[in-house]
């Protein structure tokens, strides 16, 4: 069985990313909040403080005051001590209330990041991504990379300075004996390095893995009705379950690399330990070392451990983020194909132009299976034109050469005498507006899916003109009318009700231009005709192509675009394609005589 | 380690050092292994608890119909599914570790202060009530701010997966900004509602430190009068105390356990109320009336078939398989002939909406086609999806072979469909794996067949990989005309003896079309037909013709017969006409 999962560019192949770059880019993504970093930061050494006053405080009331039978002065010092506690619990709060405001803001800001990047793509991109994976970016890839300022950042430098105190007070004490103590980092260096390489893998497939799982998920369930209808539950789920097992194996897999560094380091403490205890007793029996030193420095090389132990753990924490990181800014640092020129043409002034134009236009999705081969046609300003042509054709893909959801491969698309690349692209689209072959819907009151894209300057009248020129006056009838709301994708209208709803969206966006792609091909004859004579009315004086397979749909438009092979085969009014008696005429005789019954 | 200072303490000159160190050594190594082994064993286990969670959960979302769906959003359910699920392996993991451990490590501090001295134990534990309480409140503000959080995050991958699923027309509506400023405001809420739940937690573990502590302070104040008195030795006090720090770390800990544990269980809750919603909607009724999801104390979501299954009905056989899910597969009797299929007295109303489908009767006689037409609204399409039982029908009001169709087993019902719904829904996989869907019996000749039948074979084939092709999401990488061929395909394969085909050839061009009926027409000979469609042509060729309008059957006959009787058939079928006459002109 082939792969599901195809990503041959997609922005999964990122290769092996500078661990420098990475850090780069992560240290910027933490600079807007470097305040907050650094006001966490400064409580660390308070914190510090105030934990070791408790012990030293318990010792003075044993020594001071309960050995001296001083009553009064054991209430002041448990008095003392009552202040320490509540410093500390002050301190300890404010430390974790900041790192989580921390994190959560990272979060936000890198998710908007992402969202907003995201957006901006070209459709070729989302042709290649499904959205579930897309998902697991914004949504949860963005979590660990929190982590590494929490988890990770924080408590490395809260262990780094407890470190560097035990390190001194060690020097202090004996520096050979550190030196011994020391012995083990070489070992622990290579450890750590050797579980950076191999653990970064790990984490990276399980990322990948994830995104899968998600993905798959994401799509079974919007696709559940297929799998009902054909009873593929079984299917489906032996399907869902290999993904989910072979995730699950590679988070063991990773889990096995974490665990063993985990273990390493206990173990290689454990053997400074006996280290110590080997070359000190041997420094007692020189007596070149006393008794209480060796006790004090095993003490302190416990605590020396305890830091790298938990920098272990922090280290994963990082390596993870790392991973995730990895694919994030991998993501963000994927320009936009499509994007507007620096500096926009400016607009023609006269209008002789034509209002669209192809010229010589060539266009492939894919490498060489070419859909348009040197198509040429241009669309007078005011005139209503009409495309039709055998499915698979390239007639949407026309549509979207149009607004610039793909470049063309060779030749130029012209709106208003002004190449579609040298336009600003938002300008565009507003221009060229185009009702798509399925229309989707947002889930969201009724109305807010006709105000899509008008900017807020609709008036109800407009409104209720739109609702009567598409004939969707059955949103009258819904409970809550205009506030109805729609389920994802509009889901609970008729298919049809839909279209008729996105024929009065595009009525309500206004635009100059307006392409109907197949607009109304679920739509009944009867609200059709009715549909086009209202939309005659309205659309009058307005450049529009209309994109059909119901010859009924197109017959009366100024011209009849035939798209043959990449190209316009024929053009010419309905009466004079008949006279013509070429491709349109049959496919006109098809329909008109239909097949017997 | 304890032997070896022992020792040095001892004799220093003599002490078999060496002997201890490699003791030490391999201690060290055991301990390692043994560290290994459990982290192994734990961490595997909890994954693959979680991987079961995540299968059942698939499992469960697998048998709910579009009425949940309509109700909950694909971004709400990607969040259960994702975030509410490795919160619950938190819960199970790490929570349920560390409640048990710190269990018995209060338990053994508890044993040994009892055994130093009982009264000043007491003293200790004083504060500790104060902690229960705490707990309590606690617990209820984190159950509450994790769910409104949790909830927040559904709003916000639902808005991500909206608009990224939507992105034809958030380009073509120049709604980038737009979707940025959506998206935004729900990020920012997320935030204000997780700092919200940030705050609630901030305070509790250290809040844990301090009354540990202030245990420590009763313990040394209290102790020390009673060494001051005499009552108390100081060794025993300094014991004491060290039992106290020794306690003081799993109450601190515990601060964090249980917001661990209490985000797991508000988790968990959010799962549950995935599988409970079709308890309630459809109580019993999930697959052929006879699974129901059940939660078992593991928290394991299991679905176990219920007793008195209606199962059975001579015409089907059921196999309970591992898991304790059934496969139904549908007795041979039931596909021996085209079964027929009538609905008598069918009302219907979607949830919280006024009827679609009012008191509608009409039959299609086995090997029989009949159109369905009528306004758009009119409820051809949820006549469809009743007979599939995609939405619930009222029971005796549609019949499949003479069977009412909610006593059938769901999948003998709809392995006898040949089903292409109005929004062709492709997978992001190979056109041939969109065909077959994994059936058994699907050989290369079988696909390219129904593919040829349904008059898209030649423009798979010219695609880079033909029938390989793996295609974008919802059939993205095809053309509107191809996609809704390739599901008409779908439907074809495997010989169902019915057919639904709503509004199939609405994206294809008219050559196409009349290809597709000629080839229909020997393809389908002899199979029961509902063709639901706009395009009249297409309903003359069928035997009969059943009119739709605002939910009742206005007219039923032939193609000439309606034309005579002038009704809202004729009505349509002379704008068409017309429109040509015009065109003709
Ligand atoms: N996003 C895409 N990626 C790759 N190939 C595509 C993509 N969209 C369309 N194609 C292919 O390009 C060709 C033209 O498709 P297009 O959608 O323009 O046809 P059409 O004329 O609109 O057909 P229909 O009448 O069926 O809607 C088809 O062969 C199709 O498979
Ligand atoms: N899931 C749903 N929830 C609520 N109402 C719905 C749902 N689906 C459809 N409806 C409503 O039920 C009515 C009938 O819808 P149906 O889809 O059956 O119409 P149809 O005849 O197939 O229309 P079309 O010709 O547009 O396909 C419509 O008014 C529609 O708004
Ligand atoms: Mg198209
Ligand atoms: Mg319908």
């Amino acid at each position: 069985m082939p792969d599901p999962f195809y990503d041959p560019e997609s922005e999964e192949r990122l290769g092996r990313a500078f661990d420098r770059r990475l850090i780069q880019r992560l240290v910027q993504a933490a600079h807007p909040h470097r305040g907050l970093i650094g006001g966490s930061m400064l409580l660390f050494p308070m914190l510090a403080l105030a934990e070791l006053a408790q012990p030293w405080l318990l010792k003075i009331a044993i020594d001071d005051h309960i050995l001296q039978s001083d009553w009064l002065g054991l209430t002041r010092v448990a008095g003392l001590y009552i202040v320490v506690l509540l410093i500390l619990y002050g301190l300890r709060t404010l430390e974790s209330y900041l790192m989580e405001l921390t994190g959560q803001r990272v979060i936000h800001d890198l998710r908007e990041a992402i969202f907003g990047h995201l957006v901006s793509l070209e459709a070729r991109f989302f042709d290649r991504n499904p959205v579930g994976r897309l998902m697991t970016r914004v949504l949860s890839d963005v979590e660990a990379v929190s982590e590494a300022f929490t988890s990770g950042l924080f408590a490395v430098v809260a262990d780094v300075i407890t470190l560097v105190g035990v390190i001194a007070v060690m020097l202090w004490i004996d520096w050979r004996l550190t030196l011994v103590t020391f012995a083990i980092v070489p070992p622990l260096a290579l450890i750590a390095v050797y579980f950076r390489l191999n653990a970064r893998d790990a984490y990276r497939e399980v990322r990948r893995r994830l995104a899968r799982l998600n993905g798959f998920l994401q799509e079974s369930l919007q696709g559940m009705a297929v799998i009902q209808l054909f009873v593929r539950e079984r299917h489906e789920r032996e399907r869902f379950g290999r993904l989910n097992s072979d995730y699950r194996r590679s988070l063991f897999r990773s889990t096995r690399w974490e665990s063993s560094l985990y273990a390493s380091v206990e173990a290689l403490g454990s053997i400074a330990l006996a280290l110590l205890i080997w070359y000190g007793g041997r420094r007692i029996v020189a007596e070149s070392l006393t008794f209480g030193a060796l006790v004090a420095f095993i003490q302190y090389t416990n605590r020396f451990f305890l830091p790298i132990r938990d920098l272990g753990a922090k280290y994963t924490v990082m390596q993870w983020a790392m991973a995730s990181s990895e694919r994030i800014f991998g993501l963000l640092d994927r320009q936009p194909e499509i994007v507007a020129p620096a500096a926009a043409a400016p607009r023609p002034a006269r209008s002789s132009a034509p209002a669209l134009e192809f010229v010589g236009v060539s266009f492939a999705y894919e490498a060489d299976a070419w859909v348009l081969r040197d198509c040429s046609f241009s669309v007078a300003p005011g005139e209503r034109v009409a495309i039709v042509g055998a499915t698979g054709e390239g007639k949407t893909t026309c549509a979207r050469l149009l607004n610039r959801s793909y470049d063309v491969r060779q030749g130029r698309v012209l709106v208003d005498g002004v190449d579609v690349r040298e336009w600003e692209l938002a300008s565009l689209r507003r221009h060229v507006g185009i009702i798509f072959q399925d229309s989707v819907l947002f889930a969201g009151t009724v109305e807010d899916n006709l105000r899509l894209g008008a900017d807020g300057t609709v008036s109800p009248v407009e409104l209720a003109r739109a609702i009567e020129t598409a004939r969707a006056g059955f949103v009258t009838q819904l409970p809550k009318g205009l506030g109805e709301p729609l389920g994802e994708r509009g889901a609970n209208v008729s298919y049809g009700q839909r279209q008729l709803l996105a024929i009065a969206r595009a009525l309500v966006y206004n635009p100059a231009v307006l392409v109907l792609d197949e607009a109304m091909s679920s739509v009944d004859p009867e609200s059709e005709a009715l549909i086009r004579q209202a939309m005659s009315g309205l659309l009058a004086g307005r450049t529009s192509i209309t994109i059909a397979h119901r010859l009924s749909t197109v017959h009366t438009a100024d011209r009849i675009l035939v798209l043959h092979r990449g190209r316009v085969h024929e053009e010419g009014t309905h009466a004079e394609l008949l006279r013509h008696a070429d491709l349109y005429a049959r496919l006109y005789e098809l329909q008109r005589g239909g097949a017997p019954a | 380690m304890k032997r070896a200072i022992d020792a040095l303490q001892t004799h220093p000159a003599t002490a078999p050092v060496g002997y201890d160190v490699a003791l030490i050594v391999l201690f060290a190594v055991g301990n390692g292994v043994a560290r290994l082994g459990s982290r192994f064993a734990i961490t595997g286990g909890c994954q693959r608890i979680e991987a079961d969670l995540r299968n059942d959960l698939y499992a469960a979302l697998q048998t709910f119909p579009p009425k949940f769906y309509a109700e909950h959003s694909t971004g709400d359910l990607m969040t259960r599914a994702t975030s509410d699920l490795s919160a619950v392996r938190s819960l199970l993991g790490f929570g349920a570790i560390s409640l048990v451990s710190t269990t018995f490590a209060v338990v053994g501090v508890l044993v040994a202060m009892l055994a130093v001295d009982r009264w000043l134990t007491l003293w200790a534990l004083a504060p500790y009530p104060v902690l229960l309480i705490l707990a309590r409140r606690f617990n209820l503000r984190v159950n509450e701010r994790t769910e409104a959080a949790q909830d927040q995050l559904s709003v916000l991958s639902a808005r991500v997966q909206e608009y990224l699923s939507g992105m034809s027309v958030v380009r073509a509506y120049t709604l980038e900004p737009r979707a940025r400023a959506d998206f935004g405001q729900a990020n920012r809420e997320y935030l204000r509602l997780s700092l919200a739940l940030a705050r609630t937690q901030a305070g509790f573990a250290p809040a844990m430190g301090l009354i540990a502590g202030v245990g420590t302070l009763v313990v040394l104040w209290a102790g020390g009068r009673a060494v001051v008195d005499g009552r108390l030795s100081l060794g025993a006090l300094v014991a004491f105390n060290g039992y106290l720090a020794y306690l003081a770390g799993p109450t601190v800990g515990l601060g964090w356990t249980l917001s661990i544990v209490r985000r797991g269980l508000t988790s968990m809750q959010r799962l549950q109320e995935v599988i409970e919603a079709v308890a309630r909607d459809l109580p019993g009724t999930v697959v052929a009336g006879a699974l129901r999801p059940a939660w078992t104390e593991g928290g394991l979501i299991q679905v176990r078939p219920v007793s008195g299954m209606a199962i059975g009905a001579g015409a089907v056989r059921a196999d309970c398989t591992e898991g304790g899910l059934i496969e139904v597969r549908p007795g041979s009797d039931m596909l021996a002939a085209a079964p027929g299929l009538r609905v008598s007295h069918l009302t219907f109303a979607y949830a919280g909406r006024p009827a679609v489908l009012r008191d509608v009767s009409f039959e299609v006689a086995p090997g029989e086609t009949v159109a369905l037409v009528g306004p758009t609204g009119s409820g051809k399409s949820t006549v469809g999806l009743l007979l599939a039982r995609l939405w619930e029908p009222p029971p005796d009001t549609v019949f499949l072979g003479g069977h009412d169709v909610t006593k059938l087993p769901l999948p003998s019902l709809r392995a006898a469909l040949g089903y292409v719904p109005q929004e062709g829904f492709l997978f992001s996989r190979s056109i041939e794996e969109n065909i077959s869907l994994g059936r058994d019996g699907m050989g290369p000749g079988t696909l390219r067949g129904a593919a040829e039948v349904a008059g898209v074979a030649d423009e798979v084939e010219r695609l880079p990989d033909g029938f390989g092709a793996v295609v974008g999401e919802r059939g993205l990488t095809l053309s509107g005309g191809q996609r809704q061929r390739v599901t008409l395909a779908r439907a074809l394969t495997g010989d169902p003896p019915v057919l639904v085909l709503d509004d199939a050839f609405a994206s294809v061009d008219a050559a196409k079309e009349e290809e597709i009926l000629t080839n229909l027409r020997t393809a389908l000979a002899g199979r029961t037909v509902l063709l639901m469609t706009h395009r009249l042509r297409a309903a003359r060729a069928a035997h009969r013709i059943v009119v739709l309008d605002a939910g009742r059957v206005v007219e039923t006959g032939a193609h000439d017969d309606l034309v005579r009787a002038g009704g809202l058939y004729a009505r349509l079928w002379r704008i068409q006409q017309l429109e040509e006459e015009i065109a003709r002109a």
